[in-house]
């Protein structure tokens, strides 16, 4: 395979290794690469469908506030639909935290949703259907909502340090338990009859201002977005620069060594799924009491495992996941403003989406690929030299 | 047809970063045993695994019974009757040694007429009458994880064997194995070249070669220097053509100055998973400026003793004293702080955490303390102050300095670090497993010293070791464990290897 | 009692082959959690055979729904191939892989499932009506209290799938297929040295995990909504691979525990019942199988023996 490489014209190389071989910025040139060719597969998709690809991104960024649309109805701007993508951002953004803390530490956190919908369900009826004064509910349950998703977390933290039970499935059973068992407190006493949902959870409690009024616009505004960027550099701060972060990485990356140098293991494992289960926790009030005022029983949200890919896209890095979250989340909210004015089925968006992480996937081959033509590269400079010292 | 069963020439093997082989040609006869000497990463291993099929040539021919051939694969190497005991096992654990021998060549047989299946029970006894016949008695249907590593070994053997292979290559084979073992597998080896195999034996030690050779070919640095008749060559010219220098095999060592004690065990017991007892009644003293070195086979129980000190495993029965105090049921880092450095077998999976740097890497066992750490946030600045300053000191080489990710280093160069790391801490007792496997003649030479220099500043020092050499140009104390027992403890200068190797065995006083 | 048996054996049986699938993959290395999505390409694509054999005029043919079945073996068999190329060739993260593969699988059976609603038949529904299997009583065996029941009301393809697992064992076990693949699971060097493709055993093996993911959930339209429609995805694959898990990498004791998230599930319902609560009481009984698991994993996860080599990328130039 070696000689087939050797035999592509230099230029070539050269391009591709200047562009993502570059230690520094791979982490960034990489991912990016991938969503090109990942779009460019769509637009090869779409293209099947008889559609224009542009008119299908451009409808996509208009659905989501990005873009401005051609029409609006009264009260209604880009502003309008912009917030209400950051507010689905702002749940996003918790949620792959959650699965990245845990990922670094080596474990899987797949019980994001079930860790949402329990840390949910616990902050509405103590506080949702509670007649607290705004500035003591909206503080109250997002600390439920750490609580709970903590101790939901730690549960599987400790199932698999004290009982070596995997956390795949123990997450995975609990996300069941939660499911099955809010659904039936939920059906049993918080009902909304019609809705078929839970009963809408108070005002002063919700983490978004529906309907607030500004520039003539209505929208929902959604005040936990503020916490997003500056948990994202907590969580990059934490890994960075503390002793504890110090030690869940080295867990995530060779649990004997840490054993070795000292480092409680367990201790490590419980407490990163106890801070993984807290993200998830505030990720589940925002969702369901900021985004929604109500808990839809038993189904568990599909944001909590596109989570695991966005962190991934993200390369499990804090500030990545800022940035793969918001371009996952435009596509999800844009997909049904297309839908519409292009009349492509709205699930193409999943489609688009699970593309993308499709290649992403595959990055790390694309930077074990580009360090080989490198190093090939460097060799032959080397003997160039070499060959001309001799002369 | 032409007098050699296998000749390379001219080749040339890259990878990214370093050439394996450069223009190397060598030609083996039919019937001979043929031996390639050279330091770790001199490239022999890797000229092996071309005419095995692992992998291919960049450049060069390789012909066999004088016909050019392009082996692709392992398989394809099978054909050509080649065979090859590599230098880490290719078995399968959780196997029978049936299994592991047929896999790749599974002799068939029908299950109720037409359903095509593997026949274990007829190939159990034709690897039975193989194993007799060629003296390499194994118990066909036990599994690998069940038997030990000079038995393993003898599947490799077999395995060679019931393909019918002509040309046996052995990957470093005595790297494992006592001297009683060695000297088997040499008798093994000598009786297959009766047979009518061609032998090509991949080895470092000079012993062996002047043993059961006839030619061997010497390679450094991944050219090929000579190719010499062995019993008309010296072991020291071999040395000095394989390392490029002369050198020396003894360390200088001063006599010992014995102070207080600093480690005690007593009576100490560890139990495996299954409740056996893999640490049985041990007990030792070691004081100040002692070599205390543990001699036996892999597998007896010296990895846990180490482990077992340390706190990385726990004690059934039995104490620890060190310095006078009662560690038995300390934690890991307790134990460090009140003086044990560790210097653990397992380099890369135990003693380092690959994808952090190196100053990461240096800090591992005082990351929490000040300077580095205050109020839970660290400091990395002061991180690499202190890796380069070690780096400085030890002569760690590595791309980047402090910021190297210790997964691209050498693995000399990584012990290194650890050594660097473990000597720094300034603890009382130092334990060293295995310090020197799969380093080359300088960095043991190097490794041995600085054990020595810190047995004279007064450090009690616990060595653990496969290699009988080692142990003999090292130790003050011998103590020889067998299976969990130490059988023999005495002072080193009233021992002689092949006493030791006798007690390795498993053979008691015989006065 | 019956019902109970009855009921339990129709879950557990298509979690059972399921799981299978995962055993398959899992001991050749290959960690599955694409399961899940692999048991939903599976029925859509059998759905899709089932609709189009029947506009032709198919539908009275009795072997209808071997076609169908054929189909979500073969259509999860080749989507699973995806799942191969990432974790072998292009050496992804084998988790990571899964979970994008179950994405990309729900995403494109969705659309797809629209984009069909609306081009044959007219109407943009997210659903494909099936009919339900038919089932069978064996005569004189069924008669048997108690174990009469395995034999009654039984669903056509229980047998089918029955014969395919008996068939899946003797594979795994008995041949010189199986005896590569699970080397492959322990130490692929080994398999590697003695003249055997690792890349392609582990494809050929996370395929078979698809396909046989497929049968199940296919077996699973058909049975518990007797439709196709998202709602598939609801973590039967994510149970199979707590199953298997629980299991411990082994077809028979696998089968032990999905038969018992069969039985505490339809024995939940029964007693709910029984005792006539609520159907909102059914949830709390819904969490027991569950519960019931996790408690039984704390006792026996600590002899759990994971496939040695499972989850590492196999790299011929490391050794």
């Amino acid at each position: 395979m070696n000689n087939k490489k050797s035999s592509r014209p230099n230029g070539l190389k050269k391009a591709v290794v200047r562009l993502l071989g570059n230690p520094k910025t791979q982490g960034l040139a990489i991912p990016l690469f991938s969503i090109l060719v990942s779009l460019a597969a769509v637009s090869l998709m779409v293209m099947l469908f008889g559609k224009n690809p542009i008119d299908v991104f451009k409808s996509i960024m208009q659905g989501s506030g990005v873009l401005p649309k051609a029409a609006y109805a009264s009260k209604k701007g880009m502003l309008t639909d912009f917030m209400a993508m950051l507010g689905i951002l702002t749940p996003m953004i918790f949620a792959a935290l959650a699965v990245a803390v845990a990922f670094k530490t080596g474990l899987f956190n797949i019980g994001v949703s079930g860790q949402m919908m329990i840390s949910a369900f616990a902050a509405s009826i103590t506080v949702g259907y509670s007649s607290l004064p705004s500035v003591i509910a909206k503080p109250l349950v997002i600390l439920i909502g750490i609580a709970v998703g903590a101790l939901a977390g730690g549960i599987i933290g400790y199932l698999k340090y004290r009982f070596n039970v995997n956390e795949v499935v123990s997450s995975i059973m609990l996300n069941y338990i939660f499911a099955n068992l809010t659904s039936f407190f939920i059906n049993s006493y918080f009902i909304n009859p019609v809705s078929r949902q839970s009963r809408y959870i108070s005002q002063a409690s919700r983490l978004s201002i529906a309907n607030f009024e500004a520039f003539g616009l209505k929208m929902d505004l959604p005040l936990a977005f503020i916490l997003t960027i500056p948990t994202a550099f907590f969580v990059k701060y934490l890994f960075d620069r503390t002793r504890l972060g110090y030690e869940l990485k080295a867990v995530g990356l060779n649990r004997n060594a840490s054993k070795y140098a000292g480092m409680n293991v367990g201790k490590n494992i419980v407490l990163a799924m106890t801070v993984s289960g807290a993200l998830a926790g505030i990720a589940g009030v925002t969702y369901y009491m900021g985004y929604f005022s109500s808990i839809q029983p038993k189904v568990l949200s599909d944001l909590g495992f596109d989570a695991i890919a966005v962190s991934l896209l993200g390369n499990s890095n804090p500030i990545g996941i800022i940035f793969s979250s918001l371009l996952i989340t435009i596509i999800s909210r844009g997909s049904n403003y297309m839908s519409s004015s292009v009349g492509l089925q709205q699930e193409i968006a999943q489609v688009i989406t699970g593309l993308i992480l499709l290649f992403t996937a595959c990055g790390v081959y694309i930077r074990y690929r580009v360090n080989i033509l490198k190093e090939e590269l460097e060799d032959e400079k080397r003997e160039l030299k070499k060959e001309g010292g001799q002369e | 047809m032409s007098e050699y069963i296998v000749e390379m020439r001219h080749i040339t093997k890259k990878f990214p970063g370093i050439v394996a082989n450069d223009d190397v040609s060598i030609s083996v006869k039919k019937g001979e045993i043929y031996a390639l000497l050279g330091e770790n990463g001199a490239g022999k291993s890797t000229l092996m695994s071309m005419l095995f099929g692992m992998y291919e040539p960049d450049e060069g021919e390789i012909y066999v019974r004088g016909e050019k051939v392009k082996i692709t694969s392992p398989s394809h190497a099978a054909k050509l009757n080649i065979g090859m005991v590599h230098q880490h096992f290719k078995l399968v654990s959780n196997y029978t040694i049936t299994e592991n021998i047929i896999l790749g060549q599974e002799p068939k047989k029908k299950i109720l007429g037409f359903l095509p299946s593997v026949d274990i029970k007829n190939t159990d006894k034709k690897i039975a009458d193989i194993s007799k016949k060629y003296g390499l008695e194994v118990d066909p249907s036990k599994r690998i994880e069940e038997v030990n590593v000079s038995i393993q070994q003898r599947v490799e053997i077999l395995k060679m064997l019931y393909r019918e292979s002509e040309i046996l290559i052995f990957d470093e084979p005595t790297a494992v194995l006592t001297p009683q073992e060695i000297e088997f597998l040499l008798k093994i080896i000598l009786e297959l070249r009766k047979g009518g195999k061609t032998i090509i034996l991949i080895t470092h030690k000079l012993e062996e070669i002047k043993l059961v050779a006839d030619r061997c070919a010497v390679l450094c640095q991944g050219r090929l220097v000579d190719v010499l008749d062995v019993k008309e060559t010296s072991t020291k010219k071999m040395a000095s053509l394989m390392v490029g220098r002369d050198v020396d095999f003894k360390v200088a060592k001063s006599e010992m100055n014995m102070g207080r004690e600093v480690l005690s065990v007593e009576n100490l017991v560890v139990k495996n998973k299954d409740g056996f007892p893999v640490v049985n009644d041990v007990s030792f003293k070691i004081h100040e400026g002692e070599v205390f070195a543990v001699a036996g086979v892999s597998g007896n129980g010296q990895t846990e003793l180490a482990d077992a000190i340390a706190g990385m495993l726990r004690c059934a029965s039995g104490k620890i004293i060190l310095n006078q105090k009662d560690i038995t049921s300390e934690n890991i880092r307790n134990r460090t702080e009140e003086g044990i450095s560790y210097i653990p077998e397992d380099r890369q999976s135990v003693g380092l955490v690959l994808d952090y740097t190196l100053s990461d890497n240096i800090c591992l066992k005082n990351y929490y303390k000040e300077p580095f750490c205050k109020n839970n946030l660290l400091y990395k600045k002061e991180f690499k102050t202190y890796s380069d300053e070690l780096i400085e000191k030890y002569d760690i080489r590595s791309g980047q300095g402090s910021d190297t990710n210790v997964r691209s280093m050498s693995g000399g160069n990584q012990q290194k670090a650890i050594i660097a790391r473990e000597i720094e801490l300034g603890s009382k007792l130092m334990i060293f497993v295995q310090p020197t496997r799969g380093l080359d003649i300088g960095a043991i030479e190097n490794v041995h010293k600085q054990i020595l220099r810190e047995r004279d500043k007064g450090k009690a020092i616990l060595l653990i070791s496969l290699e009988l050499d080692e142990i003999m140009n090292l130790a003050d104390t011998i103590g020889v464990i067998f299976s969990g027992k130490i059988l023999k403890i005495a002072p080193a200068s009233t021992l002689t290897g092949n006493m030791v190797g006798e007690y390795m065995m498993g053979v008691k006083e015989h006065e | 009692m019956d019902t109970v048996i009855i009921d339990g054996l129709s879950f557990a049986i298509p979690l059972f082959i399921i799981a299978i699938g995962g055993i398959y993959s899992e001991k050749s290395g290959v960690i599955n959690l694409a399961l899940e999505g692999l048991l939903g390409v599976g029925a859509f694509t059998g759905s899709v055979a089932f609709l189009f054999f029947n506009r032709l005029g198919f539908e009275s043919m009795p072997l209808s729904f071997l076609i169908t079945f054929g189909f979500a073996f073969l259509g999860a068999g080749i989507f699973a191939m995806l799942h191969g190329l990432l974790c072998i060739r292009f050496k992804a993260n084998q988790v990571i892989s899964g979970v994008v593969i179950n994405i990309l699988a729900m995403a494109l059976t969705t659309f797809l499932t629209s984009q069909i609603n609306a081009l044959v038949l007219g109407k943009p529904s997210n659903k494909f009506i099936l009919n339900v299997s038919s089932k069978f009583t064996v005569p004189v065996i069924s008669k048997i209290p108690l174990i009469g029941a395995i034999f009654t009301d039984v669903y056509v393809f229980m047998p089918i799938i029955i014969f395919i697992s008996l068939f899946a064992w003797y594979l795994l076990y008995k041949t010189t297929f199986g005896l590569r693949l699970r080397a492959c699971g322990d130490n692929p060097h080994a398999v590697d040295a003695a003249g055997a493709d690792v890349g392609k055993i582990r494809f050929s093996s996370v395929v078979i995990s698809g396909a046989l993911a497929g049968i199940g959930g296919m077996a699973f339209a058909y049975s518990i909504t007797a439709s196709y429609s998202p709602s598939i995805y609801s973590g039967y694959g994510y149970l199979a691979i707590a199953a298997l898990i629980f299991g411990n990498w082994k077809i028979l004791p696998t089968l032990g525990a999905c038969m018992l998230f069969g039985f505490t599930r339809s024995g939940g319902y029964k007693i709910a019942q029984l005792l006539g609560f609520s159907s909102a009481f059914s949830d709390v009984i819904m969490t027991l199988p569950y519960l019931f698991t996790l408690i039984l994993l704390m006792f026996f996860s600590s002899n759990n023996k994971a496939p040695l080599a499972l989850g590492e990328i196999y790299d011929k130039g490391k050794r």
